[in-house]
């Protein structure tokens, strides 16, 4: 069958819906009579409370031209309610519609021919590891010394925050990481720990792997068992060697360009149901946002003045409440109600009584003292 | 003790003339781990924060109410400071 002419139209669809997700099946050649029914069908399902939308067109092996809008419409409603919609399909011809639609990310399976990308061999890819991979949530490297952090580190942080909230969250994730390509080359600027900075090294200096791809390609790239795996012949044996078994790598995706991936990897083969994987999708949906709003021009590098200002808040009211508790012996969150009631009595914005606060314990600096502005709750 | 109303955060956001992602941002700012898309069900009241959650969010929205010239209308969890 030539996949570009619309085969004589049959197709069926079927719906399952389980608590937090719903599978959405279509078979065959979906005309746009298909159509109609798919949309009456993802009304149905958008309607109910599933988190997860799963639009399984493993088995279509033709598509309406008009689907990808359809379908972008769906994904929209659901986005638009913190749900998300991702795409079963391993049909070239049905990927390409989708892709051509502006639907790639979306896209979850790998079970196809990929598509050439012209700029696939263009970027060098080299690994940056950095010295330290701990992931430290935003706020406590800045405990470690009085130095302020560089611009860089603070853009980092909130990516290491991405990695450790995923790293927790999503079952079966055994370690994390996020690629990000600057300068034209992919590097891992948070990782959970060495094996899994190793593991996006080896994929770096091999030029390919879910990572690879996934950052140049722009959609997922999900590896459910390596030993069944044959698409990355030089990087998955040296996975199988580290003990890793499933990998998921999800686009990062910043003003339509994909510039890296959050890739989650397992000890377990078939670690990740369909249910983490929404959580994925969802968490690099974010760390896009997040990028997307601080390139100032689409570059590698560009970060809005803002977005930076907003980490260095972050750091410095991390550091005021690390004083505060020393001080007074008290919790975190106690140490930022301190500064929260001090801020609602005096009209001083938050972040300012943080520098205040911060700054007095720098040498030469006249300390704050005993006196305790707001105290802890009783 | 004030337990503000579900919908009372997005009323006070849309007052205090934020977009959703500028409150975000702006909670982020002060220190708030829940991403955007938590937060926005805080909003919704399609979820609960925690107790400092909700004073994160709520003085995220009071520091725009005082750069408006206004003092701090959204309440605390526990013992609002009186003015």
């Amino acid at each position: 069958m030539n996949s570009g002419q619309e085969p004589a139209g049959r197709f069926s669809l079927s719906v399952d819906v389980a608590r937090s997700e719903a599978v959405v099946s279509a078979r065959g050649s979906l005309d746009e009579a298909g159509l109609v029914e798919l949309v009456d069908l993802l009304d149905y399902v958008i309607a109910g409370r599933c988190s997860a939308v799963i639009l399984d067109l493993v088995e279509v092996d033709w598509l309406a031209p008009s689907a990808p809008a359809v379908i972008a419409s769906a994904e929209q409603q659901l986005a638009a309610e913190s749900r998300t919609l991702s795409i079963r399909s391993p049909s070239t011809s049905v990927e390409r519609r989708l892709v051509a639609g502006g639907l790639g990310q979306l896209i979850s399976d790998e079970e196809f021919e990929l598509m050439p990308m012209p700029s696939a061999q263009s970027a060098a890819i080299v690994a940056r590891v950095p010295d330290n991979a701990d992931p430290h949530l935003p706020g406590r490297f800045a405990e470690q010394s009085g130095a302020s952090p560089t611009d860089t580190d603070l853009v980092d942080a909130t990516l290491r925050l991405v990695v450790e909230l995923a790293r927790t969250t999503v079952t079966g994730a055994d370690g994390v990481s996020v690629s990000l390509r600057r300068h034209g080359r992919l590097a891992t600027v948070a990782a959970s720990d060495r094996t899994i900075l190793e593991m996006d090294a080896e994929q770096y200096a091999a030029g390919e792997g879910p990572c690879v791809d996934a950052s140049i390609k722009g959609r997922r790239f999900h590896a459910r068992s390596l030993e069944d795996e044959d698409r990355w012949p030089t990087f998955t044996p040296k996975a199988r060697a580290l003990g890793i078994q499933a990998i998921l790598s999800s686009p990062l995706v910043a003003h339509n360009h994909s510039v890296g991936a959050l890739n989650i990897y397992s000890r377990q083969p078939w670690a990740f149901a369909d249910a983490d994987q929404a959580l994925a999708m969802r968490f690099a949906t974010e760390a896009s946002a997040v990028l997307t709003d601080a390139a100032v021009d689409g570059t590698d590098d560009g970060r809005s003045e803002r977005f930076e200002a907003s980490l260095r808040s972050r750091e410095v009211i991390a550091q005021a409440q690390g004083v505060i508790m020393e001080r007074d012996g008290i919790t975190e969150v106690e140490a930022y109600r301190v500064l929260r009631v001090y801020s609602q009595r005096t009209g001083i914005s938050l972040r300012a009584r943080a520098e205040e606060v911060a700054r007095s314990t720098r040498p030469g600096h006249p300390s704050l003292g005993p006196r305790r502005e707001g105290g802890p709750r009783g | 003790m004030a337990e503000p109303e579900p919908d009372h955060f997005d009323r006070s956001r849309r007052d205090a003339g934020l977009t959703r992602g500028e409150l975000w941002l702006r909670y982020f700012e002060l220190g708030g781990m829940s991403s955007a898309y938590q937060v926005e069900a805080y909003l919704y009241g399609a979820l609960k924060p925690s107790d400092h959650d909700h004073d994160v969010i709520a003085h995220a929205l009071n520091e725009r109410f005082v750069e408006l010239g206004g003092n701090h209308p959204v309440p605390y969890v526990d013992d609002p400071v009186p003015d």
